[in-house]
């Protein structure tokens, strides 16, 4: 009996959140495919039955002119993030895994306020950096490219990695390191021989998070670029004119999430498969 | 004998036929390839653009998004890539961060853009970045034909560092299906006592909006109200609050200022003629639309484009919208100068001045200009494409596409016959709008934005003070003088003679002393 | 720990790459604030303490501060209880739940600017569905952008929504990675639900609590876009958070000098209060034992 309400309240639970996540995406769907007649007159919701559907939302993505063509942004959001995220992923957890295993020393500061003062690089509000952030790369001729943009999520990324990761690497007990290093191990190898394959929920956690950030930004896309680089944000933004376009951000806002739904997917299997393989030992 | 005159007959049937097809085809070539009716003659002309040759040099432009201003952008730059083999590069912003997009670069010396549309009320931010507009420019015929008002935004101490190639304003704009309705005005009439009519003054505005709102006026069982306006704090707020106070602020006897006194720059937003209009606003929230004191100007366009709501008065958008072709309310729609005051603030006797006829302060307000970077390397080939964007094919046939919020500003633009033949409108509705949009240029009282440097400090504070009396949060009275002392710190912080300077263009235009 | 000459192998790639990539502009803005750069002159003159001393006598600036801490403890402490919630429903039966798992990811990875732009049509009191839906079940529409309180309620929703999956990832992560043993202890001595939950794994996830929580309350005090698309501050200034209010005097006013201060005190700040909260969380969390 107990087991039936606790399972009831389970997927009451499950199926009300469930509602709250995909009800703005349903109605974005429903909305990419309105035109001005299906708004001014109220909330509608169901194409056909409560309007007449238009394909203008999506039609605007494809198109030079009169639209913003996504392709060429979608690439080079593509390329920016893979890269930025790749390289903070690699440095960060190295980096992760030194703060965990190793003590140092700086004068009165120690591993934790090491670590503190990587996450601490996210607390400054981004606005204040867009003067400083643009002289930087004015300085190295890096404006409107992108490898200016890699450099500067690699910095936006980074503090998160390594603030994940080092709270995923004390979880693993040094005895394995240790016994590694016995085996004849240097401590290279036994990172990512035998520590990395035991946090591989906290990497692809970590990964997704860094692609996410760096997929979604918009800030820095927008200041540190002007006609040569363009972000996805920074090129769906461009149809939010006087009158804001409902269809067409809505379409928009679908589209740039694909890429990480489909990611989203892939990756779960690899955060559940550790499990499965911790039940087998 | 007969061959030869056979052979001569040919030859001339040929010549005729050569020539006549090539007559043909001079006036077809471009109206064929490009969306303008016909190419008029005249130096920026599609035929005197495809002489030039750009070929190997790029053109940077910064515009708004799309499709505002940011699709004619693309269009004509395409058309102009393909005219002069030129390349051309288009950046669309939205608004809100538009400022910065272009201020960025400006401030740390780096040459982004060539050319960039703009709001023309921060002339006085840009006007050291931006390269005047050389004399043949402006001695072309396209250009004499601009009217005084949208010349006049585009000077700055004496030289015009603007390209005019759009026409704002503030207009009222009212349903004429319900002003005209005999029942509706049969009950208003019974009610208060008075004619239901296009409102005069603010107070009227008000009255009307307030009888009409929760009602369902069209009889389709959808609540209508009273007005649509623009009231989100950061979005343009601030516009919207200068229309209402502008006939109780802008005396047409006193010289010297409407938002400062040019002589003491004390501000003058605190006011009584300031905090009447202030507290019209306030009160406006009761004839609002659900939702309608956070309406941004797309919720506008939305609320009274879409037959939502009685009045509305900001720029042409709604006013467009609203006679789009699908539009349920197309042509039911009017075009009135802004309402004035029964009552307006003589500053220098210190009492309210009654005025019989309503005095009238048009709003010139701040829309699209455009301008060439200073620092641009390719100043030739920017005023090329401005004048081009600007020429007259492409003026006419920009103005039949609403969405692209080009709007009139040259005297041939205000003939009604062209909206009624051109864009199907009504012919009332044509008349009425040319003859309103005409008129703001015959005014001998009008207001413009405060166009000094640092504008952006000044409207944001007097956006944030109107908020808060918007949310009760303080009086009208207090808020504003709270906006005043802001006002002070502000100009005290940027320099009261810079500021001083920039203001006496101002006041010059208003004074009506050009 | 362990020690090795190899440690600095580990450490200094990563740290130095970020010291040379934000030294510079960290530097810069701490320049910035001692100097008047503003609108009409983009200089980096030397004024001394001014800006702060407007910082201090800044009223909206305070304010703004009050209003930010309110919504960050609701965000973060709702997005905490709830994403623990959903993990602990789906950590198990690792089949069967995929399909909630992957759904509940999905919030966070939607873009925020567009997101907000999305929210802010749902919203809209006559055209948009919240509104809509409501009237369908005969409950009274709510001035959701309009009026203060439920401005902020909105605003406060539109971050749950998106940033729960983001304690929720990280939670789950963290509860996979848990050793098992324990449990299997556990279920021999007969315990129940609740009581493994607050015996065993609670504690066993308290430092990866504390880490989630210093990060998302890190995070949360940024929020901008969705206050700027949502409400603009208002009504009047009641959902004007610190960075909007930042955003407004840097970027839309230019003043430059002066919100670089700004900054730099908000920074000071909050390294002040994550450092007594991780604290107060460390010895909080400890004392319930196990670690």
């Amino acid at each position: 009996m107990r087991i039936l309400v606790y399972r009831g309240i389970k997927y009451l639970v499950l199926i009300l959140w469930s509602a709250f996540v995909a009800g703005p995406f349903l109605w974005a769907l429903s909305t990419s495919f309105k035109n001005d007649a299906a708004v001014v007159s109220g909330a509608t919701y169901i194409p056909f039955v409560d309007f007449e559907p238009s394909l203008e939302g999506w039609e605007v993505l494809f198109k030079a002119t009169e639209g913003v063509n996504i392709f060429g942004p979608y690439v080079s959001s593509l390329v920016v993030t893979l890269v930025s995220s790749l390289v903070s992923l690699a440095l960060g957890t190295f980096a992760a895994y030194g703060l965990s295993r190793f003590t140092f020393r700086a004068g009165p500061l120690g591993n934790t306020d090491i670590t503190f003062f990587f996450i601490s690089q996210r607390i400054i509000t981004p606005v204040v950096l867009a003067i400083p952030y643009f002289l930087l790369l004015k300085m190295f001729r890096l404006l409107d490219t992108h490898v200016g943009l890699i450099i500067i999520y690699i910095a936006m990324l980074m503090p998160i990695v390594v603030w994940i990761m080092v709270d995923f690497f004390n979880n693993i007990s040094t005895e394995l390191d240790e016994a590694a290093l016995i085996d004849g191990c240097t401590p290279v190898e036994a990172f990512y021989k035998i520590i990395l394959p035991e946090c591989v929920p906290g990497l692809v956690v970590t990964g997704l998070l860094c692609f996410i950030f760096a997929w979604n930004d918009f800030f820095f896309a927008f200041t540190l670029t002007f006609a040569d680089t363009q972000l996805l944000p920074v090129s769906i933004v461009a149809l939010n004119s006087s009158k804001v376009p409902w269809w067409s951000l809505s379409s928009s806002s679908l589209i740039a999430i694909l890429p990480l739904v489909f990611l989203a997917i892939w990756l779960e299997r690899y955060l559940t498969r550790g499990a499965l393989l911790g039940a087998l030992k | 004998m007969a061959k030869s005159r056979m052979k001569r007959f040919v030859v001339t049937i040929a010549l005729a036929a050569g020539l006549s097809s090539g007559g043909m085809a001079w006036a077809d070539k471009w109206s064929e390839k490009y969306p303008i009716k016909e190419d008029i003659p005249g130096p920026a002309s599609y035929e005197a653009t495809s002489k030039k040759d750009y070929s190997g040099r790029t053109l940077t432009i910064l515009t708004h998004a799309i499709p505002v201003m940011g699709e004619p952008t693309a269009l004509h730059a395409k058309q102009f890539e393909e005219l002069t083999g030129a390349k051309v590069k288009v950046v669309h912003v939205p608004f809100g961060d538009l400022f910065q997009k272009a201020m960025i670069p400006f401030q740390t010396g780096q040459a982004a853009y060539d050319v960039m549309f703009y709001g023309s009320l921060w002339i006085g931010d840009f006007h050291n970045y931006l390269a005047p507009v050389p004399g043949e420019y402006i001695g072309m015929p396209q250009m004499q034909d601009v009217t005084r008002n949208y010349k006049d935004v585009a000077i700055w101490e004496g030289r015009m560092i603007q390209f005019p190639v759009d026409g704002d304003r503030h207009y009222l704009k009212y349903r004429s299906d319900v002003i005209n309705n005999p029942e509706l005005r049969a009950k208003y009439k019974e009610k208060t006592g008075k004619d239901l009519r296009v409102p005069q003054t603010w107070k009227e505005y008000a009255e009307m909006a307030r009888f009409f709102n929760i009602l369902d006026c069209e009889g389709d069982g959808e609540k209508n109200y009273g007005s649509a306006e623009v009231v989100a704090r950061d979005n343009l707020m601030f516009s919207a609050i200068i229309s209402r106070v502008a006939p109780y602020a802008k005396h047409p006897d006193v010289k010297g200022g409407f938002f400062f006194d040019l002589e003491t720059m004390e501000p003058l937003v605190n006011t009584p003629g300031w905090v009447e209009g202030v507290k019209d606003f306030v009160e406006a929230q009761d004839y609002m639309p659900p939702g309608g004191n956070n309406f941004g100007l797309g919720d506008e366009i939305f609320s009274f484009g879409g037959g939502q709501t009685l009045f509305s008065y900001s720029w042409d958008d709604a006013f467009i919208q609203a006679m789009e072709p699908k539009s349920r309310i197309r042509n039911l729609v009017g075009a009135a100068p802004l309402p004035g005051a029964h009552k307006v603030w003589n500053r220098k006797t210190g009492k309210w001045d009654k005025f019989e006829t309503p005095n009238r302060a048009p709003y010139i307000c701040w829309g699209w200009t455009s301008a060439v970077a200073k620092a641009s390397k390719n100043k030739d080939m920017a005023f090329d494409y401005l004048a081009f964007f600007a020429n007259p094919a492409n003026h006419q046939s920009d103005l039949l596409v609403g969405r692209f919020g080009v709007n009139p500003y040259r005297t041939t633009d205000f003939d009604p016959k062209f909206y009624i033949k051109e864009a199907g409108w009504a012919p009332d509705v044509a008349k009425t709008y040319c003859a309103t949009l005409s008129g703001m240029d015959k005014s001998r009282n009008r207001v413009f934005d405060l166009r000094v440097p640092g504008v952006n400090q000044y409207m944001s504070s007097l956006a944030a003070g109107v908020s808060k009396a918007l949310a009760k949060q303080l009086t009208p009275q207090q808020a504003m003088d709270e906006v005043a002392a802001e006002w002070k710190k502000i100009t005290e912080r940027l320099g009261k003679d810079r500021v001083r300077k920039a203001y006496a263009t101002v006041v010059a235009l208003e004074d009506n002393l050009r | 720990m362990i020690q090795s000459r190899y440690k600095y192998l580990f450490l200094f790639p990563g740290l130095f790459t970020l010291i040379a990539i934000i030294i510079f502009p960290l530097v810069f803005t701490f320049r910035l604030s001692f100097s008047s750069w503003d609108v009409v002159q983009p200089t980096l003159d030397f004024i001394g303490f001014d800006n702060y001393v407007r910082v201090f006598n800044d009223t909206r600036f305070w304010e703004s501060l009050g209003t930010l801490g309110t919504v960050v403890f609701s965000v973060v402490s709702l997005e905490y209880v709830i994403g623990f919630a959903l993990a602990l429903l789906l950590w198990q039966d690792i089949e069967k739940n995929r399909f909630f798992r992957v759904l509940f990811i999905i919030p966070m990875m939607a873009t925020p600017v567009i997101i907000s732009v999305v929210w802010r049509t749902m919203f809209h009191e006559t055209l948009g569905p919240i509104n809509d839906l409501l009237s369908m079940i005969h409950l009274p529409a709510v001035p959701w952008l309009s009026k203060p309180t439920s401005a902020l309620i909105a605003v406060i929703l539109v971050d749950i929504w998106q940033w729960t999956s983001f304690v929720f990832i990280l939670l789950l992560a963290g509860l996979l990675s848990l050793p098992h043993e324990p449990y299997e202890a556990a279920a021999m001595d007969g315990a129940n639900r609740f009581q493994i939950f607050w015996h065993i794994t609670f504690p066993m996830m308290a430092p990866i609590t504390i880490g989630i929580l210093i990060i998302r309350i890190i995070e949360a005090s940024k929020i901008m876009e969705t206050v700027y698309v949502l409400t603009s501050g208002g009504p009047g200034t009641s959902t004007e958070t610190s960075a909007y209010y930042i955003f407004i005097r840097s970027l839309r006013e230019f003043q430059i000098g002066y919100s670089s201060a700004m900054s730099i005190v908000y920074l000071l700040m909050m390294i002040l209060a994550l450092t007594l909260i991780a604290k107060g969380l460390t010895k909080g969390l400890v004392s319930k034992g196990g670690i």
